[in-house]
């Protein structure tokens, strides 16, 4: 997994989110990308780049905001009309929108990417860029190819060239077999990063995904430990015995914030995530956890119930200016703070169960999202536009959902059995 | 000679294991404890580490049986709601763990003879917390 994409070209600085970008899903074409390279080459490359545009329109058919016209091979461009697209055909398409490249292979054994994104009804570039992969990373490259396609129309960062952690469960009830399970947020490259033998709970990944904070039993009590995604090494986040768990990373990585339990007391830390003396951020007799960074570093969001029930509160980064956001009735828990800033996802407990809900960082404009009512523990994707979450059926069985902030029907997600718990990452390198 | 001496050496050891187990086995202490204590359970309400009438009248039993067994360590588990969200459910199992040995330590019981742990919501056990003899 150890990938290096370089920038090829710079990136156009992209000009203002196109206006007719707003409502409505965007249409966009994808002409098949096409390659340079001739002879057996020429073949293997024409192979691989029919194989990426076909993953981009499934990367684009997943967003809510754009709709891929179905990519057809007699539409293939040769390589010069890839920087010369013929407006007018897909304008007449409906499409507003259009992305196409190149695949080339390198002496060195890599593979250029070279994509380009248009904007059809102006007839202009929205963006270019282009990386250099191995060949087993072409599902990389697609994906961020997808991503510079969603960036320039919708102005959001995009989520395809990142990755969802969770807890995979397999048996019933108390002999259940939990591990930590990462995967692409496609679904591909999942891989298992604990052995099962011992209780694990709540992943959390790093930014960019190199590593995972999570809780294990390992030691007979609840314990947070970091692991190292490339090569499995791990080592508790504090060296202590007392119960500590809810860890999230700071948005730049460097910091682990955490609930510890000094009696009967929990309470919220922040240490850095190689180690060290962690610092204590509340002191309050109650129990304060699933704390969460704001995007800029500078709050963080908890929960506490502090005032008899569990509420949201915001407080700065030192554990200074603590007050309360949530006074809707209803129990909320379990925050998350969205990319952009603007909102924050949580679980609202009552009498009629447990749903996903977002509501303005300021405290205001609260939104339910799910129905539930055994919904809990979301997570957003970089794009700001979606979460994922856990949710429990009538059977008693455990998935992974995704759902859409702007309301809808949740997704679920395709794993190999059941899962809690999940996270989304950030943007890979 | 040598086969004569092999076969005695065999026949001895089905002997050596016929012999009854020791009698203070962790499994005859357990049973020892709920026999004498009612329950090895206290039970709470619900979203509450607040110990009960009943549930003190048990951790009274408890803690003079954890004094007449000074050797005894037990682990005090704490468990929570399924209904309850997973990292609040291990901060409650936590407090009623606590609640329980500081009840116990109380009562007189070295506070070494005691070690709490939460399962949250993980396992079956709703609203409760359970005292394990552990050595």
């Amino acid at each position: 997994m150890n990938l290096r994409l370089s920038t090829l070209f710079a990136l156009a600085a992209f000009a203002s989110t196109p206006a007719w970008a707003q409502g409505t899903a965007i249409v966009v074409a994808i002409p098949p990308m096409t390659t340079p390279d001739t002879g057996t080459k020429g073949n293997e490359s024409l192979a691989l780049a029919w194989a990426a545009t076909q993953l981009i329109e499934t990367d684009l058919r997943s967003t809510s905001e754009l709709m891929p016209l179905k990519p057809d091979q007699k539409d293939y461009y040769s390589y010069p009309e890839v920087t010369a697209p013929t407006f007018s055909k897909w304008r007449s398409a409906g499409a507003k929108a259009l992305v196409t490249g190149f695949v080339q292979q390198r002496a060195d054994g890599r593979l250029t990417f070279g994509c380009y994104v248009y904007d059809l009804d102006k007839g202009r570039e929205l963006g270019r860029k282009g990386f250099v992969v191995t060949r087993d990373d072409w599902r990389r490259a697609a994906h961020k190819c997808s991503g510079l396609a969603y960036t320039a129309v919708t102005g959001a960062p995009a989520m395809f060239d990142t990755r969802i952690a969770y807890v995979a469960e397999s048996g019933t009830g108390d002999g259940k077999v939990k591990r930590i399970a990462i995967m692409d947020s496609d679904g591909y490259s999942h891989s298992y990063l604990t052995a099962g033998d011992t209780m694990v709970l709540t992943p959390r990944l790093s930014p960019k995904a190199a590593r995972v904070a999570y809780v294990s039993f390992l030691g007979g009590r609840p314990n947070v430990r970091i692991i190292d995604v490339a090569s499995g090494q791990q080592r508790p986040l504090v060296p202590t015995d007392a119960i500590s768990f809810a860890p999230r990373f700071s948005p730049d990585g460097s910091r682990v914030v955490f609930s510890m339990m000094l009696g009967p007391n929990s309470d919220i830390y922040a240490v850095d995530a190689n180690g060290g003396l962690p610092q204590r951020l509340t002191t309050s007799p109650g129990i304060e956890t699933d704390a969460s960074f704001s995007p800029d570093g500078s709050k963080i969001v908890f929960e506490s119930d502090r005032s008899g029930s569990q509420q949201l509160y915001v407080m700065d980064a030192n554990g200074s200016n603590q007050r309360r956001l949530t006074f809707g009735g209803g129990w909320y828990a379990a925050p998350d703070w969205s990319p952009d800033g603007t909102l924050i996802a949580f679980t609202r407990r009552g009498s009629e169960g447990r749903h996903i809900g977002i509501i303005k960082a300021d405290g205001t404009a609260e939104k339910i999202l799910t129905v539930g009512p055994t919904d809990e523990g979301s997570s957003w994707a970089v794009s700001g536009r979606e979460l994922v979450f856990q949710r429990t059926d009538p059977t008693g069985r455990n998935g992974i959902y995704r759902v859409s902030v702007d309301g809808g029907e949740p997704r679920k997600i395709q794993i190999p059995q059941d899962g809690t718990d999940p996270d989304w990452s950030g943007v890979m390198d | 000679m040598r086969k004569a001496l092999l076969l005695l050496l065999m026949l001895a050891v089905p002997a050596t294991a016929q012999r009854p187990p020791p009698l203070i086995g962790i499994a005859a202490l357990r049973a020892d404890f709920v026999a004498k204590t009612g329950t090895d359970t206290v039970y709470f309400g619900s979203d509450t580490a607040t110990l009960g009438v009943p549930a003190r009248a048990v951790l009274d039993g408890q803690a003079q049986w954890l004094l007449a067994h000074p050797d005894v360590v037990v682990r005090i588990e704490g468990y929570a709601d399924s209904s309850d969200t997973r990292d609040h459910a291990l901060a409650v199992g936590a407090k009623r763990a606590e609640e329980v040995r500081d009840y116990l330590v109380l009562m007189g019981v070295p506070a070494e003879q005691l070690v709490t742990m939460s399962w949250g919501k993980e396992r079956y056990g709703v609203g409760r917390a359970v005292t394990v003899l552990v050595r």
